[in-house]
């Protein structure tokens, strides 16, 4: 009951959120156009828990890289921003008596859109929902006929994000903080014993794409980032938790990643050129 | 009009910030996935590593085994300052209750492996005699590919050897093997002391020997960690290979060292015989040795690797695999060429009685 009340109550915030106009933006006739591309390098810890390769966590280095893309669109009188984001990550970690390893690695893709309050002229925050989409493996270094473990799974995320631009003594810089929640989704997940030999090779895979929530699935991603001008380019440093956690057909799982990231932010202006025609060739590189 | 604009926009801001609160503590409500945490210590290795069978091992039902009580007898061996050698024996002989040869412990040092299963029985294979007086030498006499070795005797009966599912086989080798041996009256396969590998390899060469779809067996796994937690049987079927297929008499060459794999490649060709007609596929040695619940890897707190039985096999009626399948023709050939000498027959200590005999079988 609490579960359905939590689901219901967030649902609701969210449809609420994004049916609600709070103010039209003055300027909105091209500003479609203009987009934020930060590319980022990162490295951090991370905890990798698997029931269906060990009891055991295995700790160690997390190296990450991300790009995100984000700009206004014409949606709601130009009030919503569509955010692209992909991630992919590839860690080395070892068990607690240090004589076995694992590698794994995962590929995030997240799409989706925000409805953005502007509470001040410098400080909005934004609501709204995305598609997360979630590829990757862990490999046991040591064991037989359970090695691996896929990660395969698609989740519908609530997202929220709160932007500031401030100064401190006439330096300015943009604060960023982001979460995404995982509401709904469906995940790949072999049964509680049973081989990849089973599913892939003798074709008996009933039951192994199963329903998402957060009941079986609570995960999280928060980002904090800064954007600092530097000469002639502008740097963004960021924390990233990446806490994926999951708990179906009775195989327990969990990654937890902390990673400081690195990177430049790039403000770009799209050009409409729908037809593919060259660009003049006095401005053209390529 | 201004004081309520101004209260719309408290008031939204309100909301917002609920939306994000709710945003951060959902995740807390749910908490954190994970396992026990245990010691490393003796206890801590103890109780993990009697979980990890409670839980995720097959075959304890099937087995009669009072796991709880096995727990309650070695609970009393553990004490903490055992040394790493001590606690190890004492696990081994925990999980040699089990009787089971796909149940390892391994440390660095060491590692505990049940074997009743062949010791104690014939061999009923002497690699010396196979070589000297069969194979001869791979230079002039036979052929090798990939993992098989093969030869046509002068009596025109074609024989493979297949030491480990182990050994790569392509669908390639397969062709150009039974190619070669395709003029022969029949074919052995020798499988002795072959203690499995890789179930493919199984597979890929029995999909040679029938020409058509065949039931070969099932399969289940677990679906939880109680004893009883296990998945309907599902049906393994065999597809006939798309290239060369033999279809003349074959005798297979058993004995208790076929294991796993090796096991389960005796059972699908087994199986491709049908009921009411004489057997096309015979099975010649001694009782296989048995090993049908794929095994898989879990580890305890000190790094000491475990692997065991987790998905269990059957035949095609149905029935367990595990402790081995009985031959067609039972052969012992320590007993025979232990006559050999008691009666001074030296000539009978340069024959392998089983060879002998499929030559019979193959020759009527």
């Amino acid at each position: 009951m609490k579960k359905k009340l939590i689901y219901l109550g967030l649902t609701g915030c969210i449809l609420f959120a994004l049916s609600t106009r709070l103010q039209a933006q003055t300027d909105s006739l091209q500003a479609h156009r203009y987009v934020t591309r930060a590319t980022m390098y990162g490295v951090g810890f991370t905890n990798v828990f698997d029931t269906y390769l060990s009891p055991q966590e295995y700790k160690g280095i997390d190296f990450r890289v991300s790009r995100e893309l984000i700009r206004m669109t014409k949606l709601f009188d130009g009030n919503i921003s569509v955010q692209n984001f992909f991630q992919a990550n590839i860690s080395y970690t070892h068990n607690r008596a240090d004589n076995n390893n694992t590698f794994s690695g995962l590929v995030n893709w997240n799409y989706g859109l925000h409805y953005q309050f502007r509470l001040t002229e410098n400080f909005k925050l934004l609501a709204g929902g995305l598609i997360d989409v979630n590829g990757g493996f862990v490999y046991n270094l040591r064991n037989t006929n359970n090695p691996a473990s896929a990660r395969a799974y698609v989740n519908l995320d609530a997202s929220g994000m709160a932007i500031w631009h401030l100064k401190i003594k006439q330096y300015p810089m943009v604060l960023r903080y982001q979460i995404n929640l995982p509401v709904m989704g469906v995940m790949f997940s072999p049964h509680y014993g049973q081989s990849y030999y089973e599913i892939f090779s003798l074709g008996n895979s009933s039951g192994v794409i199963k329903f998402t929530s957060l009941h079986n699935q609570p995960s999280l991603r928060q980002m904090l980032s800064v954007d600092l001008p530097i000469g002639y380019t502008k740097m963004r440093f960021s924390y990233l938790a990446d806490l994926q956690q999951s708990n179906v057909n009775n195989i327990k799982t969990h990654t937890y990643s902390h990673a400081f990231m690195v990177g430049f932010v790039k403000d770009l202006y799209r050009i409409r050129n729908k037809k593919g025609t060259a660009l003049p060739s006095s401005v053209r590189a390529y | 009009m201004l004081k309520l604009q101004v209260r719309d926009q408290l008031m939204m801001r309100n909301k917002i910030k609920q939306i994000l609160w709710l945003l951060c503590c959902l995740p807390v409500l749910t908490g954190c996935i994970g396992e026990d945490d245990y010691a490393n210590d003796p206890r801590g290795n103890f109780e993990q590593l009697w979980k990890i069978i409670d839980e995720q091992y097959c075959f304890l039902d099937t087995k009669g085994i009072d796991w709880d009580a096995v727990h309650d007898e070695y609970s009393k061996l553990i004490i903490p300052s055992m040394s790493n050698d001590d606690l190890f024996d004492i696990l081994s002989q925990m999980l040699y209750i089990l009787k089971d040869g796909h149940v390892n412990l391994s440390s660095a040092s060491r590692i505990s492996y049940y074997d009743a299963w062949y010791q104690g029985y014939p061999w009923n294979y002497r690699e010396d005699i196979l070589y000297n007086y069969y194979l001869g030498s791979t230079n002039s006499d036979y052929r090798t590919s990939a993992g098989l070795k093969y030869k046509i005797f002068d009596n025109n009966i074609g024989y493979i050897r297949y030491e480990s599912f182990s050994a790569g086989v392509g669908d390639g080798n397969l062709d150009e093997v039974l190619y070669y041996l395709q003029i022969c009256n029949g074919l052995i396969i020798d499988v002795r002391d072959n203690g499995g590998g890789n179930l493919t390899n199984s597979s890929r060469i029995a999909a040679r020997f029938t020409d058509k779809q065949a039931l070969t067996g099932y399969i289940q796994h677990k679906t939880g960690p109680g004893h009883n937690d296990f998945s309907e049987m599902e049906p393994i079927y065999l597809e006939p290979s798309n290239s060369i297929r033999w279809q003349k008499k074959v005798v297979i060459l058993t004995n208790r060292r076929c294991y796993s794999a090796t096991n389960d490649f005796v059972n699908i060709m087994r199986s491709l015989n049908n009921d009411n007609e004489d057997k096309r596929i015979i099975q010649l040695g001694d009782q296989t040795g048995g090993g049908s619940g794929l095994p898989f890897s879990s580890e305890l707190p000190n790094g000491w690797s475990i692997r065991f039985s987790a998905s269990p096999h059957f035949d095609k009626y149905g029935k367990s695999l595990e402790d081995g399948i009985k031959p067609d023709v039972y052969v012992n050939m320590d007993k025979i060429l232990e006559e050999g000498i008691e009666q001074g027959d030296i000539e009978s200590q340069k024959k392998d009685p089983l060879i002998e005999k499929a030559f019979e079988i193959l020759s009527e």
